[in-house]
């Protein structure tokens, strides 16, 4: 037996959904959608689900990471209900519900709290700065071992236990049985989809953007792996300085297209953008371009007098991993390839 | 008798009938009959070609008489008919015979046979051709008024159209005001103006024609005669108040009326006294002492002089050319016990809670209680699978999202919940539709064999469905009030309908004769049907029937004169010994009782006589003969065919 919860439509819409209620059910979503299934239906139902309200079965639901935003079904609706943003609403809605702290849930319903938490790093950045006296050499070597530290912590205390809540509420708490065999052997599809996000592929006419999300997000990890354990900033390696400068390059160049077409708001995807999308995109574009620079700057000897430029890349860089990784966009990541492990333990 | 010179046309139909009735066969065996002077066959008879070959042998060769013998003459007896017309021939000497869906598709397993029954047919054809004379046009006359009998707004809206027109019209309506149900709700779907409005603008039309004359508070109670002239008998009952009243005094003869009855112009939902107006600007503006509630008390005469309980009933005679019939339709009344109506004090039906929440302002209570959760339970009375109605009553989907929209605007904090069966909005309505869904409202729908359920628990109304549109789950609402969707039904009081004859449809209103080309008319000559009598209309549509009534009323009066096929049935008055078998016989009340020199006998009015010829066999003496199927003429086509 469900109880309706009317009131649900107006919390979704501090998610970023637009209109959602419009939904008269034709189904023209479901139909279009080149990834919806006859055994996994999408995105009417979660639509249907949302409209009444039925957290449970939302919370449940795995549909909403399956949903790679290829934006056909918004313009389908004949409603101008956009099926499409509710589905990103549900995914920002899931990653609050999955978040443990609800620090997520807060920053994506309030812009002025995440604002906050933004300046609050900055002056955090700032008194750190001043209690080592702006020594570039001190400040950099800290900044890695932040770097390392943080990636330790933010992965054991926020992400791990996140992403076990998100295996309690899709898989123990419907009391879906799953062997352990099942658990091993399903491993493979978690790490696929994790790098490659190849499910993408199934959208139409999504194959650049596709590309470039592969890209970024190779790139991306590359950065990660460059500039944390090969140490790039103070690396003498010829070959891991050219590869620091090409990874970040790519990080930076893609994530400016990103940018622009959100500005330019052409497509589906980049109609609707919530101040965690802007966050996202931004301070990604801002970590590859910083960290060209600082090793740029390095190079021309130039770091030394210009201070400044290290600190906007620490600052950048640690509010990405205090705010953006824990609790924005970037756990999407992990979410949609876990879902897709779960999926698979599921079907 | 002259002797007749007969043309016979033997139709292929391309082929209809010639590739199983051999047509030239056909033609051989009647040319040479006595009377038949021509007998050809031809491709297609209703060709522009034939028709005129056609003309010039009747009026080369002079010929009485033409059949024929092609498809049904359904199709194409008016066409003929007009053929010889234009040969100058009178049209009632023109046989026609069937040889298509009678011989040729009825035996296509047997061409030697269906040719022989063919030939049959185009004899009897013959046979009858030869008694058939020429005959005129009856005219009868015709009185240019026209009685409209309810003023709801189809009432009143064809009453202002025929007022345009040379045409008296009397408007009858049998409560004390005018306005029918639309007075009753007040803000409408699909425009700003309010059902009160309407009315008013409607009546302060009405009273300034003078050709119009609104009878109110009136029943008719008798009717006789037929299209042209029918007398009607009116009763009127007073108001036992007179016009001339002070609107003070007035207002304390009803404060201090002791008598509470329910108020059904609130659908029972108050009370009302027994001398009472329904609403502030009610035309007409003098109230009314509802006597059958009244004790007699004298409490109101004794504070308003105007009270009159001396003014008596009148029985008043009108005769009119046509009639046009706009009494309306009744809510329907759920059954004891459906979806919980008169067993939960939650359960209201739609125009119970129109006019609760017309009549509320601020929070909505209702029985006491604040009211937050709505639940609306969709076409109660309507699409019924197990019950006789299974018509849609139209108006009800919209009214209700409409009275949703009303509620949510009038009350922030109620909740609505739609329980339907697929949304009917049709037309410019699906914006309400779209409003209501973006406004937050909730829609669970369900197919006729999972309605939705109400049950009681405690002081808790529940209602569920199992959703179809969430893969069948079952959702429950805990409802603070439940609105019950009714539907149309016809108006439980039918006495003048029964007066008039008028037939019934199978969803019991009044029939027309074609749904799609003769809207408006009824089998009744002269008496047309307009609005919700009909069957479930909104206003719009009620006013669209409204005026083509009026003007098909008006156009079957508008010459003073009516003209109607001769094809009647006739008395003989030297066989007639009346004996009534034939008035009882008549489906259409053609036959009285009258006197002709002394003696009595039957008498057939021929405007209303449609030659159907179910008096005739009845008639023991043989006094009775249809004109064109008179005893011999049918008795030689019977020769004919054996
Ligand atoms: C709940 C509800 C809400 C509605 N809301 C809307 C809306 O928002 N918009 C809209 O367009 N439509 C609405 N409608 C439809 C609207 O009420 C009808 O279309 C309209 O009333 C039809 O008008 P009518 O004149 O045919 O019949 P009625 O309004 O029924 O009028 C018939 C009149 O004939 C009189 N009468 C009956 N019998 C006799 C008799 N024997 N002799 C003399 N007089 C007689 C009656 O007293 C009455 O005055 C609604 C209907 C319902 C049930
Ligand atoms: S955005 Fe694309 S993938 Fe997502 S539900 Fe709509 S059509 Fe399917
Ligand atoms: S296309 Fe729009 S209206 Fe139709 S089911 Fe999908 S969201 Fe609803
Ligand atoms: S209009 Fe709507 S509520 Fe009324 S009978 Fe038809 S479908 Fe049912
Ligand atoms: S022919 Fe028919 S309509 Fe005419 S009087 Fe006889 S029974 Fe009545």
């Amino acid at each position: 037996m469900a109880k309706i919860n009317p009131s649900f439509g107006k919390e979704l819409n501090k998610y970023g959904a637009i209109n959602s209620n419009a939904c008269y059910n034709c189904g023209n979503c479901t139909a279009v959608c080149s990834l919806s299934t006859e055994e996994v239906s999408f995105p009417r139902e979660m639509v249907r689900l949302s409209t009444l309200g039925l957290e449970d079965d939302i919370q449940s639901s795995l549909k909403p990471w399956e949903c790679y935003y290829c934006g056909e079904c918004s313009t389908h609706c004949p409603q101008e209900a956009n099926p499409s943003e509710l589905m990103m609403s549900l995914r920002r809605y899931l990653t609050a519900k999955y978040d443990w702290t609800g620090l997520s849930g807060l920053m994506y319903k309030s812009l002025p709290l995440s604002i906050a938490a933004f300046v609050l790093t900055l002056v955090g950045v700032l008194i750190f700065a001043f209690s080592v006296d702006f020594v570039l050499e001190k400040m950099v070597h800290i900044g890695h071992l932040f770097e390392m530290i943080a990636i330790g912590t933010v992965g054991l205390v926020i992400l791990l236990p996140n992403v076990a809540r998100m295996w309690w509420f899709t898989i123990l708490k419907p009391g879906t049985k799953v062997s352990f065999k099942k658990y091993l052997s399903s491993m493979g599809d978690l790490f696929v989809h994790m790098f490659t996000q190849k499910r993408a592929l199934g959208c139409d006419d999504n194959q650049l953007r596709w590309f470039e999300h592969f890209l970024m997000v190779i790139g991306y990890l590359s950065l990660l792996f460059t500039t944390v354990f090969l140490n790039w900033f103070s690396s003498e390696y010829l070959i891991v300085t050219i590869f620091g400068y090409v990874v970040s390059a790519i990080v930076f160049v893609v994530t400016f297209d990103f940018v622009l077409s959100r500005i330019k708001k052409k497509k589906e995807i980049s109609k609707h953008s919530q101040p965690s999308d802007w966050f996202f995109v931004i301070w990604l574009f801002l970590m590859g371009l910083s960290a060209f620079m600082v090793r740029l700057f390095i190079d021309l000897d130039l770091l030394e007098t210009n201070k400044w430029l290290y600190l906007v890349h620490l600052t950048v860089l640690v509010q990405w991993a205090l705010i953006i990784v824990p609790f924005g966009k970037w756990t999407h990541f992990l979410y949609r390839s876990f879902a897709m492990y779960f999926a698979k333990l599921k079907a | 008798m002259k002797k007749k010179k007969i043309g016979v046309y033997i139709c292929h139909c391309g082929g209809n009938i010639s590739d199983y009735v051999d047509v030239e066969k056909v033609r051989q065996a009647v040319e040479g009959e006595d009377i038949v002077f021509l007998a050809k066959t031809t491709m297609f008879a209703c060709s522009d070609a034939n028709q005129r070959e056609m003309v010039n042998d009747i009026e080369a060769n002079g010929l009485t008489s033409v059949v024929v013998a092609s498809c049904s003459p359904k199709l194409h007896l008016l066409t003929f008919r007009n053929v010889t017309q234009r040969a100058n021939l009178n049209k009632y000497t023109y046989v026609h015979a069937n040889i298509r869906e009678q011989a040729s598709w009825a035996h296509s397993d047997n061409k030697i046979g269906a040719t022989e029954k063919a030939i049959h047919l185009v004899k009897a054809a013959i046979a009858k051709a030869n008694y058939a004379e020429a005959l005129e046009t009856n005219k009868v006359k015709a009185l240019k008024s026209v009685a409209v009998i309810g003023a709801g707004v189809a009432g009143m809206k064809a009453a202002i159209s025929l007022s345009n027109k040379e045409c008296e019209v009397v408007l009858i309506e049998k409560e004390p005001f005018v306005g029918g149900r639309v007075s009753q709700w007040d803000s409408l779907s699909t425009t700003t103006e309010t059902g009160k409005e309407i009315v008013n603008r409607l009546y302060n039309d009405l009273i300034t024609r003078e050709n119009i004359t609104i009878c109110t508070n009136s029943e008719v109670i008798s009717n006789k005669g037929s299209v042209g002239n029918f007398t009607l008998k009116i009763k009127k009952t007073p108001r036992y108040i007179s016009t001339s009243f002070h609107p003070e005094d007035l207002k304390k003869a009803i404060e201090v009326c002791p008598v509470e009855v329910p108020d059904e112009f609130n659908f029972r939902l108050t009370p009302r006294k027994a001398i009472y107006k329904n609403y502030p600007g009610e035309y007409p503006q003098t109230p009314v002492i509802d006597l059958k509630n009244c004790t007699r008390c004298g409490a109101c005469e004794k504070v308003c002089p105007a009270v009159n309980f001396s003014e008596e009933e009148d029985i008043i005679e009108i005769s009119v050319g046509s009639v046009l019939m706009a009494t309306g339709f009744d809510p329907y009344t759920p059954a004891y016990g459906e979806f919980g109506y008169a067993t939960s004090e939650n359960v209201i039906t739609l125009p119970q809670f129109k006019r609760l929440i017309d009549e509320q302002s601020d929070t909505l209570v209702y029985k006491g209680k604040a009211i937050q959760n709505i639940a609306y339970i969709y076409c109660v009375g309507s699409r019924q699978a197990k019950g006789d109605n299974t018509y849609c009553s139209r108006n009800c989907c919209t009214s209700t999202i409409h009275a949703a929209l009303t509620a949510k605007n009038k009350f922030p904090d109620i909740n609505n919940f739609h329980f339907n069966r697929g949304l009917r909005t049709y037309g410019k309505q699906e914006i309400l539709y779209a409003d209501s869904l973006r406004s937050g409202d909730i829609y669970l729908q369900s197919y006729e064999d999972g309605l939705p359920t109400v049950t009681i628990e405690g002081k808790k109304t529940i209602v569920k469905i199992n959703d179809i549109l969430t893969n069948g789950k079952e959702i429950e609402v805990e409802a603070d009030l439940v609105v019950l969707v009714t539907g149309m039904v016809p108006r439980a009081d039918n006495k003048v309908g029964t007066l008039f004859k008028l037939p019934k449809g199978r969803d019991k209103f009044y029939n027309e004769i074609h749904m799609k080309l003769r809207p408006v008319e009824t089998v009744i000559d002269g008496v047309t049907i307009a609005g919700a009598c009909q069957g479930p209309k909104n206003i719009a549509e009620s006013v669209n029937s409204a005026l083509s009534a009026a003007t098909k009323s008006y156009s079957i009066i508008s010459k003073g004169e009516l003209e109607s096929e001769p094809l009647v049935a006739t008395i003989d008055p030297d066989r007639c010994t009346w004996c009534g078998a034939c008035e009882a016989a008549c489906p259409f009340d053609a036959i009285m009782k009258s006197e002709k020199e002394g003696k009595i006998i039957a008498a057939i009015n021929n405007a209303v006589c449609k030659g159907c010829g179910m008096c005739a066999p009845v008639c023991e003496p043989d006094a009775i003969n249809v004109t064109a199927c008179s005893s011999t003429e049918i008795m030689s086509m019977i020769d004919a065919l054996v």
